[in-house]
């Protein structure tokens, strides 16, 4: 299993805990989250978790873009790691305070920050299993 | 890897980076709202994100990497799985198209679902008989 492999998974697996725990605290009776961290939850599930293991899983069996490349590490699934990562991480912190700091110029910056991290991250794992994603005969053109 | 993996897995990314970007401005609404009608996109988030992106891809590997039948064509009828695919997005397409008002009288939601289920109907025709193990099998 390559290391990318482990971090993306790694890391899922503590977004899936850190997602159920959100979700047993926000049932307790002196926490009262409202639907504050509801979607916080939810994207901590659905891409920390289910998205982070496919990202993970796929770049290390799916078949390499040419029989004869290494199976090592590449530059577009290393910066999806970081950058899916980093944008999460802002994100789930910020989330919860958001309605409190509607219009500020600071929120609107590490906001857009978030966002654009995550999206690049999505675009970099897309950039990177795309041209892996061909059938048998048109791999074997390219290896020859 | 075959043909209708390939479009499975590629309409599977396109709707990824598709839920990401409508993801994207629901985001950027909660601290600058945009518009008020923004929220009426997030429908489209989920069923992009859950039918468009994870389903789909985990359907199209499983038609790729499940062992394969012993005899006639490795992974069943050619057609059938092609039906599939072609099922699967046209009806997400509708269901995605039913959300928006202007064409709502349509039901396209409906019908979009009722072709969504036919599709999952042929994947597990096609699925079924390849969820099995040739471990213990006499030569």
């Amino acid at each position: 299993m390559p290391r990318i492999t482990r971090w993306f998974i790694k890391s899922g697996i503590i977004y899936l805990f850190l997602g159920i725990l959100l979700a047993f605290l926000s049932e307790l009776p002196f926490i009262q989250s409202g639907s504050l961290l509801l979607p916080v939850y939810w994207h901590m599930i659905v891409i920390g978790w289910v998205t982070q293991v496919i990202m993970g899983v796929s770049i290390w069996m799916f078949p390499r873009k040419r029989r004869d490349r290494k199976k090592t590490e590449t530059f577009f699934s290393v910066a999806s790691f970081f950058s899916l990562n980093a944008g999460l991480l802002i994100r789930f912190l910020c989330e919860p305070f958001l309605p409190f700091f509607a219009e500020n110029p600071l929120a609107i910056f590490v906001i857009s920050l978030s966002i654009i991290l995550q999206l690049i991250g999505v675009l970099f794992y897309v950039a990177e299993i795309w041209p892996r994603v061909q059938s048998k005969k048109k791999r074997k053109k390219r290896s020859n | 890897m075959p043909a209708q993996t390939v479009y499975m897995l590629r309409l599977s990314l396109c709707y990824l980076t598709l839920a990401v970007a409508i993801g994207s401005i629901l985001l950027y609404h909660k601290v600058q709202p945009l518009h008020p009608g923004v929220w009426a996109l997030l429908p489209l988030h989920f069923e992009a994100a859950i039918w468009g992106w994870f389903i789909q891809f985990v359907m199209g590997t499983a038609y790729w990497m499940f062992p394969r039948r012993l005899e006639g064509d490795a992974r069943g009828s050619i057609l059938l799985a092609w039906c599939m695919v072609a099922f699967f997005n046209t009806g997400l397409l509708l269901l995605i198209a039913g959300y928006f008002p202007a064409i709502e009288f349509l039901k396209l939601k409906a019908v979009g679902r009722a072709v969504i289920t036919c599709s999952i109907l042929l994947f597990g025709w096609l699925i079924w008989n390849r969820v099995v193990s040739y471990r213990n099998l006499k030569h």
